[in-house]
């Protein structure tokens, strides 16, 4: 028997990843202005990377700065070799291109990893029992590992020099020009930025669940829609946003039933779009 | 004459169609010129052309003798040019104090937001607020403030008074007329042309993108065909 509380629990822990993926969507679509549709297996390629970090080094924590530093390498390699070529294009153009990225980056796991599903070695631990619900300690610690990894971005975002040309050019990309901002600059932060934050998620999803090459691009649509009820470009709406989404789904999977539990964030994309289309957040319609 | 701005026989526009005709047009240091002319006559384009936004262009632009014609936007505006656009001229996310500090180029940052402080003590005042909770005003402000912060040579000033309530137009013409005073040259382009031509050097009326007529201001708001054609009617 799982109670509820125990649902909502795993809720969380599965929102707060959702929430970072679609954070990594909110920033690539406030700032490139387009869906980037590789977030996904980004975040896949993230998990095997710190799989393989965490085998060569024996350590979890070395791991997931492998999966992080992988994302921000192939962020910064798909800008330079296909999204830089693009800038000026429609956004239709950016997001198929970003399809075929993420196309590729599948493809090249599949061959470099198998297809098999491979899990992170995990300790067995004892369940804490509060209040009668089960905590499991490994979810408190990827409670931890998000959160730290949210006060990093938001810091960059708010503290730093290239954070805040980075909210310039999401604000309005010509006058950041005209105030002597590099687009080219802002775009390679951005990339690093969003592909660290996607490396990190895919990392947290491995840990949680299980590695394997379609396990990011399952996640897409989850991210897509946590990041348009959060208003897109709204990094904090995104956040809230993926929470709601994963409480929601963990909640309802026993009415609904684990395979159906993806398709709350169809359901919820499409009731957004309809009805509230800026999102929760969003002040303008349109990037912000 | 040595031009802090200088351009040459400027042609081009958004797509195929020129929307500047060959367009000569010389700025002196600490000089204000405006510009003047009819809706759509090219007035934004001209500026856009001096900052490097035009998709399409030919002809040259110097900067105190040096070549920017090939420069980036970004690389213009950290050579000494200053903006203020028509619309959309503040960060509207960003603080007040954001707005100023995101600025490149600038030498000794800090005191020179303290600087923009002390020229606009309105906006001191409000220095953690986001720019879109601003006033018109306030915001006009905050985009001569943004212009202002690589003490830039050159300012282009793209109809600032248009969004303005009246009772602000006089006190915008004053804060302009200071700026010139700073040593920065000063590209006013002003549908109110009589009044712009009131604080100003020299102006010139633009029509279908080349200069129609040019001159210092009192010859021009002495003219009677200018006064006709362009000017409107006097207040
Ligand atoms: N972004 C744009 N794309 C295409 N055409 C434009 C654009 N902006 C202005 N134009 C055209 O260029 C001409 C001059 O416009 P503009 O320079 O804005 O005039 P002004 O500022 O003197 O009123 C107009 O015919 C206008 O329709
Ligand atoms: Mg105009």
């Amino acid at each position: 028997m799982i109670s509820f509380a125990e649902l909502a629990l795993n809720g969380i822990v599965s929102g707060l990843v959702i929430g970072l993926a679609a954070l990594a969507v909110t920033l690539v679509f406030g700032i490139a202005r387009f869906a980037n549709a590789a977030t996904g297996d980004v975040m896949t390629l993230g998990a095997y990377a710190a799989l393989s970090g965490a085998g060569l080094t024996g350590s979890l924590v070395l791991g997931g700065l492998f999966g992080a530093a992988a994302g921000a390498v192939v962020g910064l390699i798909g800008y330079w070799l296909v999204f830089r070529k693009l800038g000026g294009r429609s956004s239709v153009a950016a997001l198929l291109a970003s399809i075929g990225v993420a196309f590729m980056i599948r493809a090249v796991m599949g061959v470099a990893f198998g297809h098999g599903q491979k899990v992170f070695p995990m300790p067995m631990v004892r369940p804490w029992r509060i209040l009668d619900i089960r905590v499991h300690p490994n979810d408190v610690n990827l409670c931890a590992v998000v959160l730290v990894t949210l006060a990093i971005v938001f810091a960059i975002l708010h503290l730093t020099p290239i954070g805040r040309q980075m909210r310039a050019v999401a604000d309005d990309p010509s006058l950041a020009r005209v105030s002597g901002i590099s687009p080219q600059k802002v775009m390679m932060a951005l990339w690093a930025l969003a592909g660290a934050v996607s490396g990190v998620a895919g990392t947290v999803v491995g840990i949680k669940t299980v590695v394997s090459p379609e396990m990011g691009w399952e996640l897409l649509l989850p991210a897509f829609a946590a990041a348009i009820l959060g208003g897109i470009g709204h990094a904090g709406g995104a956040i809230v946003a993926g929470i709601a989404l994963g409480i929601v789904q963990e909640v309802a999977t026993p009415f609904v039933g684990f395979t159906y539990k993806i398709a709350l964030s169809f359901v919820v994309l499409l009731a957004v779009l309809l009805v509230r289309p800026k999102g929760l957040f969003g002040t303008v319609a349109g990037a912000r | 004459m040595s031009s802090i701005l200088s351009i040459r026989n400027l042609r081009g526009g958004y797509s195929e169609v020129d929307i500047l005709n060959g367009l000569d047009l010389d700025l002196a240091p600490a000089e204000i010129l405006v510009v003047a002319g009819t809706n759509g006559a090219g007035k934004s384009t001209l500026a856009k052309a001096v900052l490097g936004l035009l998709p399409r262009l030919s002809g040259t632009v110097s900067l105190a003798g040096d070549d920017i014609t090939r420069l980036p936007v970004e690389a213009r505006a950290r050579a000494g040019i200053g903006y203020v656009p028509q619309v959309s001229n503040v960060f509207p996310s960003l603080s007040i104090t954001e707005n100023l500090a995101v600025v490149e180029g600038v030498t000794g940052q800090k005191a020179r937001i303290e600087e923009m402080f002390v020229l606009f003590p309105a906006l001191a005042a409000r220095r953690r607020s986001r720019a879109g909770s601003l006033s018109g005003g306030e915001r006009q402000q905050l985009a001569f403030a943004r212009a202002l912060m690589t003490r830039p040579r050159v300012v282009v000033l793209d109809e600032p008074t248009a969004a303005l309530s009246p009772a602000l137009v006089e006190e915008s013409f004053a804060r302009i007329a200071s700026l010139a005073a700073t040593g920065a040259a000063v590209l006013l382009i002003e549908q109110r042309a009589r009044q712009a031509l009131a604080i100003a050097h020299r102006g010139a009326i633009l029509d279908g993108g080349r200069v129609a007529m040019s001159g210092s201001a009192e010859t021009l708001l002495a003219d009677d065909r200018a006064a006709a054609l362009y000017l409107g009617q006097q207040h």
